[in-house]
C-alpha cells in the first residue's frame, strides 16, 4: 500500500508540474538564473586565483652581486637561500651571460657599446634569481638578503622597488578573495530569497487544491509529496541547463580568456575535472533550498 | 452517530460561533440545519469535519471523540465523512474521474478497487459519460454532482453538505437534493446545511434552527420558521 501511495505521490509530482507548465516554466527560470549566478562567481572566483597566481608566478628578486665576487662565493648563496622553506626556486646566471645577454638587448646603442669597450672586459657580476613559494614569503626572503654577509656582496638591488609592488599584490590578493567572499555571500542571500519566494508563489498559487486534498482525506505528507516531487524536478532542470549553457559558454569564452591570462586559464577542464564536485554542490544546494521551503509554504496551509 | 455535548466556539477576542450546542443525530436520519446567515450553521459543519476544535464541550462522531483530534488524525476522519459544498471544491486541474478517484488514491486503495467503485459513483450521480472533462467543462450542477460522487466513494456513514445548492438554479437544485435523499435512502446519515425554504418544506423531515448560534428549534418533522 505505501508503494502505491509513493508511485502516486511522484506521478502526481510530475502531473502538478506539466498542468502547470507555465508555472513550473517561470519557477525553473528563477532557479536556473540563480544557479547561473552561483556558477557566475565560481568563474570569477577561479579567474581571480588564476589571475593572482600568474602575477604571481612572474615576480621574482634579483641579486646582481659585484664583479669581484667569485662564481663559487655566489653558488654558496645559492645553496644557503635555496635551504630556506620559502624559497622555490633559484636561477643562477653567471657574469658572462649576464654580459652576453645585456649585449643582446642593447646591441643597437653604437655608445652604449663604445663605452663598454672603453671600460674594458666584463663589467657585470653574476646574478641569482629567486622565487618564492608563495607571494607573502618575498618578504622573509629579502629579509635575509639584506643581512650583511650577503649584502656586502650584492652591488645592485633590484628588489627594493619590488618590495613596494610585492605588497600592494600581496594585499590585493587578499582584498581579492574578501570581495569575492561577500559578493557570493550577497548573492547567495538574494538568490536564497527570490527562490524562496518563486517556491512559495509556486505553492500559494495551490493553496485551494491543498484544502481540498485535506478535504477528501489525504494525510499531510501525501498532500506534501507532490511539492517535493515537483520541487526535485525544478532542481533537475534548472542544474541541468545551467550545466547545458555553461559548458558552451564556456568553450565560447576560452580562446579570449586565454588571449588576457594567458596559456594556463582552462575553465573547462577545471569544470570537467571538479564537475561531480561543483554540479553536486549546486544540485543538493538548490535541492535543499527548494525542499525546505516547500515544507515552510506547505505548512502554513495544512494547520487546523 | 452525532452528538454535540455543550458545544461552544468563540473566535477571538469575543465573536460567538455556537453557544452551548446539544445535539444528537441518530444513523440514517435526514437533518436540515437552518439559520440565516452567519448564524453558525457553517461553524457547526467546521467542528464537525474538525477544520476548527470546539472552544468548550465534546463532538463525538461514530463513537470518536474528536474534539481534540490531532492534526494527523484529520485525514481519517474525512475519509469517514463525505462533505459536499456550496462552492464544489473540485481540483480544477484534474478530470471528473481522477476527481472522484482522488478520494481513495490518498486512502491508498488499490488501482482495482478504484477502477471498481469510481464508474459505480458517477453512474449513481448520473456522470459517467462526462468521466473526462475537466471542472470547468461542466455545469455546476454537474460540478456538484461529481462533489457527491466524490463523496460516496468511502461509502460513508455520514454525508454533510453545506449550501450544496446555493450557486444552482432550481432544476438542478432539486436534482441535488433528490440525490441526497436516495443517499440517505441507502441508509447513509445526511446533514443539510441550508437556508432554501422551499427545500426544506418540500422534505419533511428533521429541521434544527440555529440562531445567533443557539439551537431554537429542534422538530423532528419540521418546516423553516425564520
Amino acid at each position: 500500500m505505501r508503494g502505491t501511495r509513493l508511485t502516486r505521490v511522484f506521478r502526481f509530482g510530475f502531473q502538478n508540474f506539466f498542468r502547470n507548465f507555465w508555472l513550473s516554466a517561470a519557477t525553473v527560470s528563477v532557479l536556473t538564473l540563480t544557479v547561473i549566478s552561483i556558477n557566475g562567481l565560481v568563474v570569477v572566483n577561479v579567474l581571480g586565483k588564476i589571475a593572482v597566481s600568474s602575477i604571481e608566478s612572474r615576480i621574482d628578486v634579483s641579486a646582481h652581486f659585484k664583479p669581484d665576487v667569485d662564481a663559487s662565493r655566489v653558488q654558496t648563496v645559492k645553496v644557503a637561500l635555496l635551504s630556506m622553506q620559502e624559497v622555490r626556486d633559484v636561477k643562477y646566471v653567471s657574469r658572462e651571460d649576464a654580459f652576453s645577454q645585456f649585449k643582446e638587448l642593447n646591441g643597437g646603442d653604437m655608445d652604449l657599446m663604445a663605452s663598454l669597450d672603453e671600460a674594458g672586459g666584463n663589467p657585470f657580476g653574476a646574478t641569482l634569481i629567486i622565487r618564492a613559494r608563495d607571494i607573502s614569503d618575498y618578504p622573509a626572503i629579502l629579509q635575509t638578503l639584506s643581512e650583511p654577509t650577503f649584502a656586502n656582496m650584492i652591488e645592485e638591488k633590484d628588489f627594493d622597488d619590488r618590495e613596494l609592488m610585492i605588497d600592494r599584490l600581496n594585499s590585493l590578493a587578499a582584498r581579492l578573495e574578501l570581495f569575492a567572499l561577500a559578493a557570493t555571500a550577497l548573492f547567495g542571500c538574494i538568490a536564497l530569497l527570490i527562490t524562496m519566494n518563486a517556491v512559495r508563489v509556486s505553492i500559494y498559487t495551490h493553496k485551494e487544491e491543498i484544502g481540498i486534498m485535506r478535504l477528501v482525506g489525504a494525510s499531510n505528507w501525501f498532500i506534501r509529496g507532490p511539492f517535493y516531487v515537483e520541487a526535485l524536478i525544478w532542481t533537475v532542470i534548472s542544474v541541468g541547463l545551467t550545466v547545458a549553457m555553461l559548458y558552451p559558454t564556456l568553450a565560447f569564452a576560452q580562446p579570449f580568456l586565454q588571449r588576457f591570462f594567458g596559456a594556463d586559464v582552462d575553465l573547462m577542464s577545471f569544470y570537467s575535472v571538479n564537475m561531480a564536485e561543483v554540479v553536486g554542490l549546486q544540485f543538493l544546494g538548490v535541492a535543499l533550498l527548494t525542499f525546505v521551503t516547500t515544507k515552510m509554504a506547505t505548512a502554513r496551509y495544512l494547520r487546523v | 452517530m452525532i452528538r454535540f455535548k455543550n458545544v461552544s466556539k468563540i473566535y477571538p477576542p469575543e465573536v460567538i460561533g455556537l453557544q452551548n450546542v446539544n445535539l444528537h443525530i441518530r444513523p440514517g436520519e435526514f437533518v436540515s440545519i437552518v439559520g440565516q446567515s452567519g448564524t453558525g450553521k457553517t461553524t457547526l459543519v467546521k467542528l464537525l469535519i474538525a477544520e476548527e476544535r470546539p472552544s468548550r464541550g465534546q463532538i463525538v462522531v461514530g463513537g470518536w471523540d474528536i474534539s481534540g483530534i490531532r492534526n494527523s488524525e484529520v485525514s481519517l476522519l474525512r475519509r469517514q465523512i463525505g462533505v459536499v459544498f456550496q462552492d464544489f471544491k473540485l481540483l480544477p486541474k484534474k478530470t471528473v474521474y481522477e476527481n472522484v478517484a482522488f478520494a481513495l488514491e490518498v486512502a491508498g486503495a488499490t488501482g482495482k478497487r478504484i477502477k471498481a467503485i469510481v464508474p459505480q459513483a458517477l453512474k449513481i450521480v448520473g456522470l459517467t459519460d462526462k468521466a473526462d472533462r475537466y471542472p470547468r467543462q461542466i455545469s455546476g450542477g454537474e460540478q456538484q454532482r461529481v462533489v457527491i460522487a466524490r463523496a460516496l466513494v468511502h461509502r460513508p456513514k455520514i454525508i454533510v453538505a453545506d449550501e450544496p445548492t446555493g450557486n444552482l438554479d432550481s432544476i438542478n437544485t432539486w436534482e441535488i437534493i433528490e440525490l441526497l435523499r436516495r443517499i440517505n435512502g441507502f441508509g447513509t446519515t445526511v446533514v443539510l446545511v441550508t437556508h432554501n425554504r422551499e427545500v426544506v418544506n418540500a422534505l419533511k423531515k428533521r429541521v434544527i434552527t440555529i440562531d445567533h448560534g443557539l439551537i431554537v428549534s429542534d422538530q423532528e418533522e419540521g418546516k423553516y420558521m425564520l
